[in-house]
């Protein structure tokens, strides 16, 4: 028997149109799958789609700009066909998010119990009372110092990590299955990181939530991820177990970044470096997107989009020339 | 020409954080002072790279901006190659050492002026100091740098707003060469950028440091791009350097609690499954610091002198517990 996943996005692609009439393909034919109580991490720099991706899976698109296609099941739902009433039910209740900004998310004219009362009133009903004894108890399970007193706090008065801290309770709200949390450590020092990092390990494994993890930090994957994508230019590129991933990265750009990072175990003289830029998405090129920069590039690279292979039973690759191991001998 | 570029003896810098005066008339309060910086030495060698490291608020920007003299210190002295920073009697050989001090800053999109032309930017430190004379030689001159940092030369006649992060960075540094600079402070170079572009800047910084053996004070929040890009290290927390010691041996043996909670934070790449010191608490009120060493509330072998007396750099470790370990109980 096979655990149908909790989430199952398929062909999933966003383009935003500008008002210079230019189209700009922000995500293309995503397929991604998370299963109940996994953590999928969603990996890359800058501009490669992964926040867009989280934004569709939550319907917080521009309508009037975003162009939307494919499928997004959700527990029987298609979320981009759902009535608008339906996603709203959904959101913030069985759909949480974290956003990467902790002091831009809360609003800053309302206590945080306000604002934490106000998601549980919406999708739990029930007395203000019991309300507030659920918020107390959720800033209690994340660990903020006394939470009867704190409810009643404005979010200026508490630090970034505090703040994040709230921003999860609100998560948590409603018992949410799908946690989609956008690099929630990235305004944080590493400190703070690693105090959010092991809540959301110890939060994880009370709830049985599953989580989209979303960072450009590799270090942050491999400290919480099961499985993870790699994102590139608006495509998975790669999408693996996250041992088998930095142990046997498959795809050129995944090699790349690895190289890239500065590393605490080792010095080297120099760091690998990816040459050349990111290219630009109102006009992608025809064949692999990734060709222009890549050490292993072949005639045949340009020629067709290659498409994401399965290279084992859990590994695929967008990469013609996959295995790579095979090149560098 | 001694071995020791530039030596930070002491230095202090206190902001006063107070309430206006006649707010404080009204309403009552004191007046209340920060202690960003606290008694901070040391020393930085010709042609080394060293860094100080630390987590927001820790005082290591306001270091850098007193050592290139952008913030004059509260007390305490910063001498550059024999020639202070400070002491007015020496304002004229100052002026001769400013063109040899340069630095980066972290954002590249607020330290480039949106109005100039690339060309104009690298060429300000050259006018400024009247390094060449006549339009021609300046041109062929900015042209010459900008293909040394991996641009092109054409590129001189375009704006900032034209380049992505990582070539903005590269004019940057364009500009801190133009003058022929020795000592460039870095600060936070490439927290701005993505991984992939952060390698490719400081792979450049390294290169431009065998070439024209630069020295650097590289200030990060990173302690992986620290590791790659320093020869010694100065960690910091709440204005002090609580640890001062080589990359290496830094990374192998940390000495004091606090660096050891700090690098046991950083999430693990090998995925080895080290174990690791849990961080307990954060950082205190730099208004109203607590009193002996700062880090003693957050300290697991904090005793009762850590709470009393703030703990002296001995041998590069300010701690009680390690310089004095027949003293140390722990609780």
């Amino acid at each position: 028997m096979t655990i149908r996943p909790l989430i199952e996005i398929e062909g999933l692609r966003v383009s935003f149109q500008g008002d210079d009439g230019r189209t700009t393909h922000a995500v293309d034919s995503v397929d991604l799958s998370v299963a109940n109580g996994a953590t999928l991490g969603l990996v890359g720099e800058s501009g490669c789609g992964k926040s867009v991706t989280s934004l569709a899976i939550m319907g917080l698109l521009p309508k009037q700009s975003a162009t939307v296609s494919g499928t997004i099941r959700f527990d029987g739902f298609d979320l981009l066909q759902v009535p608008d009433e339906t996603l709203r039910d959904l959101r913030g209740n069985r759909l949480a998010m974290i956003f990467q900004e902790p002091m831009t998310s809360l609003n800053p004219s309302f206590t945080i119990g306000d604002q934490i009362i106000e998601t549980i009133l919406r999708h739990r009903g029930g007395s203000r009372r019991q309300a507030r004894d659920r918020a107390i108890e959720l800033l209690r399970r994340v660990h903020i110092p006394s939470p009867d007193k704190r409810i009643d706090e404005f979010p200026h008065k508490l630090s970034g990590g505090m703040r994040q801290r709230v921003m999860i309770a609100m998560a948590l709200a409603c018992d949410p299955q799908l946690l989609i949390a956008d690099e929630p450590t990235t305004a944080l020092d590493v400190t703070l990181q690693a105090q959010i990092l092991d809540l959301m390990r110890e939060l994880k494994a009370a709830s049985g939530a599953a989580i989209i993890l979303i960072t450009h930090d590799l270090g942050v994957v491999a400290e919480v991820c099961d499985e993870v994508a790699v994102m590139y230019a608006g495509e998975i590129v790669e999408r693996a177990p996250v041992d088998e991933l930095f142990a046997n990265p498959q795809h050129p750009y995944t090699v790349g970044l690895l190289g890239s990072i500065p590393r605490l175990d080792r010095r080297t003289s120099h760091l690998a470096t990816i040459e050349g830029m990111v290219p630009n998405m109102a006009n992608p090129p025809a064949g692999c997107r990734f060709a222009a920069r890549c050490p292993f590039v072949a005639g045949d690279c340009a020629k067709a989009a290659p498409p994401l292979a399965m290279l084992s039973a859990t590994h695929a690759s967008r990469c013609i020339r996959a295995p790579l191991e095979r090149l560098v001998s | 020409m001694s071995a020791t570029l530039i030596d930070v003896k002491n230095l202090r810098r206190v902001f006063d954080v107070s309430k206006p005066w006649l707010n404080r008339m009204l309403e009552g309060g004191h007046l209340e002072y920060l202690k960003a910086v606290d008694g901070v030495t040391f020393d930085i060698k010709r042609g080394e790279t060293f860094a100080l490291v630390g987590e927001s608020g820790s005082g290591k920007t306001t270091v850098a901006r007193m050592v290139v003299g952008l913030l004059p210190p509260t007390s305490g002295e910063v001498v550059i190659d024999g020639v202070s920073m400070t002491d007015p009697r020496q304002a004229q050989a100052r002026r001769r050492l400013r063109r040899r001090i340069q630095m980066i800053f972290q954002d590249p999109y607020a330290s480039l002026n949106p109005r100039f032309r690339v060309d104009a930017i690298v060429a300000e430190p050259i006018r400024a100091f009247d390094l060449i004379l006549g339009e021609r030689d300046i041109k062929a001159r900015v042209g010459e740098l900008l293909s040394l940092v991996g641009l092109h030369p054409d590129d001189g006649l375009k704006f900032p707003h034209e380049f992505s992060g990582g070539q903005r960075q590269r004019i940057a540094i364009a500009r801190a060469l133009a003058s022929e600079a020795e000592f460039i402070v870095c600060d936070e170079p490439t927290s701005a950028l993505d991984v992939s572009v952060q390698a490719q800047i400081l792979n450049l910084m390294r290169d431009l440091q065998d070439k024209f053996g630069l020295t650097y004070l590289f200030i990060s929040h990173n302690l992986a791009v620290v590791r790659h890009m320093a020869s010694r290290i100065g960690v910091m927390y709440l204005g002090r350097i609580v640890e001062i010691a080589e990359g290496r041996k830094l990374f192998e043996n940390p000495r004091m609690p606090y660096t050891k909670m700090l690098l046991g934070a950083v999430p693990d790449l090998a995925m080895s499954g080290r174990q690791r010191i849990p961080v307990k608490g954060e950082i205190p009120n730099p208004i109203n610091p607590p009193p002996g060493c700062s880090f003693n509330p957050r300290c697991p072998l904090a005793f009762d002198l850590c709470r009393q007396k703030a703990p002296d750099l001995i041998e590069g470790v300010a701690c009680h517990a390690v310089n004095d370990p027949a003293a140390a109980v722990p609780a």
